[in-house]
């Protein structure tokens, strides 16, 4: 069997099933589709999901749409359904609902897990004020938005970054 | 405080018209994205007319599900919970006739539970009678391309297919025995039960289309690949000498009669005049994916018992969509009879045009029929959408610009031609609206423009942000760039020279008459650093060994079409909360918000509820578009276009103006009879009141402030309107008209009012007066609102390499009002990176080299990201960014917004083309303009 968490809760797959991507366990097992599906070959990132492997503590940035279940044995995944609880959203969704910073939005669920990933590594190990920017870039630079031309999710990206730094959050 | 905004969402919602069909009336309901939870209200202040966040905003960065692609059979109420799966196979070749698909190598896990072949469709699911709404007029244009005979008239909105040229027929699904009409064209339609059937099937079939298609080896083109699609467009003006001739002012019947004698005489007014300068366009464009993120999908289901399609979608179009779809079942030849249809309406992720009026719905309708009372679900991957897609037209324009020493003008000469593929859609127009932005932002005397979409075999054309004027743009701009160069001419005094105001007329022959404020914009452009230091900025880059050019380019975008009916309805709930509903589609460019706070002045609060898609409200406003008598505006009953398709460019002006001026109908039919009441005050004028903090005043002081609660409370009391529903109908200037209301005869820029009364459903309709609006001639003016821009580029190119970088842009803009600065400032930056995108990077080879042979994806096709863009808003010397300068707002704007969304888009591949022209000493006029062309044209 093949065993993980998705926002906390356990799932089990049978070892036939390794094969099976992520994005689609997400969508047809659990009904979670806030990971979206858009290119399908692990180029757009718009499926990007928070997977936590022991024993390292910080999760890490992967891609749904191209990642087999079996290499997730023992993960702990977070998809974006599972990044704010009730009303209260995470800062770096706050920042992107005030700064305007998506359109259609389709791509934004990939944008917010990188970019909650960045702030969890940014609160541990901040990046000093000039490697910012460097910093940022390589934590969503490889995104693809159609809408955005990607100026706002920088902005509040940036934004909610310098905050952490301050250690305002998240 | 006001009504917090963005507010409580939307929750499910039904409005629902009766279509007649051919085989009897039809109920169309439309329902708001299911399950979506309520949101909560911000913390923040909220000031009426002023938007904080997205109103979809909330549930999209959680990832609920709003997109189509979220939806399964399992999450609709009522709905079974097993669904079954289509899949569709596409066509190879356009040359061999399709004989049919060998299965047998599938194994058994993949097998479909059942094949549709076309021969097994009847006639009106094979190739259903389409219906064609986009442009109400432009079917006028019918013309006939220079040294061929006049064609016929394209099919009407009753009576016509659109995708159906004279003498061609397209199939949904190829009949075995035939050949192809284009690539991707269906052959064969495969019917999954199970998701592991279909999972498998996907798996073991991607990538060997041939493995599962035979073709007859014989070659047999396909028949019609070449010729244009109806209709063409011809505009041809002669301004000279006191004599006039131009498309928008000659009798129509005489028109293509007259145009032959009238090309003659600017030939020879050309030839008598060797002193003119004479400087040749020719260009050529690839075709572009919009690449909106959610590749298309949705669920259908025939719910036999009730007689009911059900479909889940994400579209531009519902209005043609549903159309569409009622043309496949409403003959007596369908499959199932078809009393009611209920769309869900989905946000779409993603637009750009290529879900207006997309074959997709078609396709996922077809499949309803085939598996048995279970919803079916159609899914495109990246692969196939990049197959089967709409696309922005490649195009090729050639001919000439003539100018006097003086730099005046004299002569737009053009020929578009634009690849249209295979389906017809709604690629004429869309050269038709090319064949007037290629006129540019210039007065010119004469024109002779001739502009047409040809049927190939590549993948179908469509409406895509820019709608032709982004090709348009490019050859006129370039082409003055190149003129100015060749004669020693400043690039901006040439244009300078050269600039439309109020008065003059378009190659079309339109007047001008909307404030356009070029000139203002120039100087603005000239003044900036970014071009007035340009030379040195140039030396400073040399200085570093790095070449570096600057260009400019203007453009006159267009916007709405020629002639647009608009729908709005503005409710006033129980509990004092607003809900505004529209026929508009919010594909990410942010109508929703708009609207919802639009209504903010007019009626103190923002909406708390914002539908969007509610195409259907027309049925419930009692106009009709039939005028049997020609009584046109005397008939009371009379509007001349229902509603139309979605795209971002309608939301700042059209249905802007429509929610406004319906708040305006419910502010005096409503609110202020209530406040009469409450305040005892029989002759309270609108003018004595005013809004504050959300309560309303007397102005003058001495009554208690109103709260809406109080007055809704007013309203359902004395059975007041809870609610006013607009039409408009806008033609170079809306319609208007007095409307007798309880607080007194209303005079709005409406020819339709109706008012909800407390507890029913269905409006009443307020009998219009002294009604006012359009006439026929401006019918034939194509287009008469503008959104103007202009591109300043800053780039670097390196010889050896080829690679180009766009280090700074300026884009200038004149947006009229503003109704929600983040939403258009947004708009400006996703135009810009698609814009950059288009012009450098994006690349797509017609035929089975490119995306029909349903092997790419964004690994073959790159779009721009984010280090392709300059990021930073503010330019600074030797930093890298795009500057918006947006004119402040002016009094001939009159409070309208202009609708900008393709705007700053259209005139940046020019920049860039003119400013690598600077920097290089070549033009490129080929896009994209890759790193291969750069090093050819330095002759490497």
């Amino acid at each position: 069997m093949i065993s993980f968490t998705v926002n906390g809760m356990a799932q089990q797959v049978d070892d036939a099933q390794g094969d099976d991507k992520l994005v689609d366990y997400l969508h047809d097992q659990m009904n979670l589709t806030g990971t979206k599906f858009c290119c399908g070959i692990g180029v757009c990132r718009a499926c990007t999901v928070a997977v936590t492997k022991p024993p390292s503590l910080a999760a890490s940035p992967v891609i749904a749409c191209s990642t087999a279940l079996a290499s997730l044995d023992g993960c702990a995944i977070t998809t974006v359904e599972g990044v704010s609880q009730g009303p209260d959203l995470h800062p770096v969704q706050e920042a992107f609902l005030q700064d305007f910073a998506f359109q259609c939005g389709y791509c934004t669920p990939g944008f917010v897990m990188a970019s909650k990933i960045f702030l969890d590594g940014l609160a541990v190990r901040p990046v000093a004020p000039d490697q910012l920017d460097a910093a940022i870039s390589d934590a969503i630079g490889a995104h693809i938005c159609r809408c955005t031309g990607y100026v706002r999710y920088y902005q509040a990206l940036r934004r909610t970054a310098v905050a952490v730094m301050a250690g305002v959050g998240p | 405080m006001n009504t917090p905004f963005p507010p409580q969402h939307p929750v499910r919602l039904t409005r629902r018209v009766f279509l007649q069909a051919t085989s009897g009336v039809v109920a169309v309901s439309i329902l708001g994205v299911p399950g979506l939870r309520a949101q909560p209200a911000t913390d923040a202040p909220q000031t009426a007319g002023v938007a904080t966040e997205r109103i979809e905003g909330r549930a999209k960065v959680t990832g609920q599900k709003v997109y189509a692609r979220d939806f399964n059979a399992r999450d609709m109420a009522g709905w079974p919970a097993g669904q079954w799966y289509a899949l569709y196979l596409h066509a190879l070749t356009t040359d061999h006739a399709f004989l049919g698909i060998d299965l047998s190598s599938l194994p058994p896990a993949a097998q479909p539970t059942r094949v549709v072949m076309g021969d097994h469709l009847s006639d009106s699911q094979r190739a259903p009678k389409l219906r064609l709404q986009r442009d109400l007029h432009i079917d006028d244009l019918v013309v006939a391309a220079p040294g061929t005979a006049p064609r016929a008239t394209a099919p009407t909105a009753q009576t016509g297919s659109f995708d159906k040229p004279p003498s061609i027929d397209y199939d949904l699904i190829v009949v075995p025995g035939n050949v192809p009409d284009y690539l991707g064209q269906a052959v064969a339609l495969l019917m999954f039960d199970s998701l592991a059937a279909y999972r498998a099937a996907r798996v073991f079939m991607q990538f060997r289309d041939a493995d599962f298609q035979s073709y007859a080896a014989a070659e047999t083109p396909s028949p019609g690949l070449g010729q244009p699609f109806s209709p063409q467009t011809t505009y041809v003006k002669y301004a000279e000498g006191g004599e006039h001739f131009s498309y928008a002012s000659a009798d129509p019947s005489t028109y293509m009669t007259d145009v032959p004698q009238w090309q003659a005489k600017i030939a020879d007014t050309i030839a008598g005049n060797p002193q003119f300068i004479r400087q040749s366009i020719g260009c050529d464009m690839q075709a572009m994916d919009p690449v909106f993120m959610e590749p298309e999908a949705g669920i259908v289901w025939h719910e036999a018992a009730t007689e009911t399609l059900h479909i889940v979608l994400g579209t531009q179009s519902p209005d043609g969509d549903v159309g569409d779809i009622l043309a496949m079942y409403e003959e007596a030849d369908a499959p199932f009879t078809l009393a009611n249809v209920v769309l869900t309406s989905c946000y779409p992720g993603g637009g750009f045009g290529g879900r207006d009026s997309s074959p997709f719905s078609l396709m996922l309708a077809l499949a309803a029929a085939y598996s048995g009372d279970a919803p079916v679900r159609l899914e495109y991957d990246r692969f196939e959408q990049f197959r089967i897609g709409l696309k922005r037209h490649a195009a090729v324009i050639t001919g000439q610009v003539v100018a006097a020493p003086d730099m005046t003008l004299q002569l737009v000469e053009a020929a578009l031609t634009f690849d249209g593929g295979g389906l017809r859609n709604l690629s004429p127009y869309v050269a038709g609206l090319a064949s007037l932005c290629v006129g540019g932002s210039y007065r010119c005397p004469m024109a002779n423009i001739f502009g047409e979409a040809v049927h190939t075999e590549n993948v179908s054309g469509g409406s895509q942000r820019g709608f032709g004027g982004t090709q348009a743009f490019f050859a006129i701009e370039t082409a003055l760039d190149e003129m100015a160069i060749g004669q020693g001419w400043d690039p901006v005094a040439l244009r300078r020279a050269n600039l439309l105001v109020q008065g003059d007329t378009t190659v079309v022959g339109g007047p001008v008459v909307q404030e356009l404020r070029l000139a203002e914009m120039l100087d603005l452009a000239e003044a900036h650093p970014l071009w007035a230091d340009r030379a040195q900025i140039k030396a400073d880059y040399a200085a570093r060994g790095l070449t570096y050019g600057t260009g400019l380019a203007m453009s006159l975008q267009a916007y709405g079409t020629s002639g647009d009916g608009v729908v709005a309805a503005v409710l006033l709930e129980r509990d004092g909360s607003l809900t505004v509903q529209s026929d508009g589609v919010d594909m990410g460019n942010g109508s929703a918000t708009t609207l919802g706070v639009v209504v903010g002045p007019i009626l103190g609060n923002n909406a708390r509820r914002v539908d969007m898609g509610c195409y259907t409200l027309f049925g419930q406003t009692g106009l009709t578009t039939s005028d049997p008598a020609g009584q046109r505006w005397a008939n009371p009953d009379w509007t001349p276009k229902s509603v139309g398709s979605s795209s971002a460019c309608l939301t700042a002006l059209h249905q802007v103006h429509v929610m406004q001026q319906t708040a305006q109908g419910l502010f005096a039919g409503a609110i202020l009879p209530a406040a009469r009441d409450l305040w005892g005050m029989p002759a309270l004028m609108a003018g004595e009141t005013a809004w504050s903090n959300g309560l309303l005043v007397l102005a003058a002081g001495g009554m208690p402030p109103l709260s809406m609660q109080a007055l809704a409370d007013a309203i359902y009391a004395r059975d007041l309107p809870r609610g006013a529903l607009g039409h408009a109908y806008f033609q170079q200037f809306w319609a208007e008209a007095d409307f007798p209301t309880a607080g007194g005869l209303a005079h709005l820029a409406l020819d339709g009012l109706s008012f909800y009364l407390p507890d029913t459903a269905t409006p009443v309709q307020v009998t219009r007066q002294n009604a006012t609006g359009p006439g026929t001639e401006s019918s034939r003016f194509s287009r008469t609102v503008w959104a103007p821009c202009i591109n300043i580029i800053g780039l670097v190119a390196d010889p050896t390499s080829g690679a180009v970088q766009v280090e700074n842009v300026v884009s200038i803009l004149n947006a009229g009002k503003v109704h929600v600065p983040q939403l258009v400032s947004g708009q400006s930056q996703g135009g810009v990176a698609m814009a950059i995108s288009y012009t450098l990077l994006e690349d797509m080879p017609p035929g089975m080299a490119g995306p029909a042979n349903g092997t790419w994806n964004l690994n073959i096709y790159h779009m721009a990201r984010a280090q392709d863009v300059p990021m930073a808003p503010v330019y600074t010397p030797g930093g890298r960014a795009q500057e918006l300068v947006i004119l402040p707002e002016s009094p001939g704007d009159n409070g309208a917004g202009r609708g900008i969304a393709e705007a700053v888009m259209c005139s940046i591949a020019p920049a860039i083309s003119n400013a690598l022209r600077d920097a290089l000493g070549v033009r490129y006029s080929s896009l994209p303009i890759t790193p291969q062309k750069i090093r050819e044209g330095l002759g490497q």
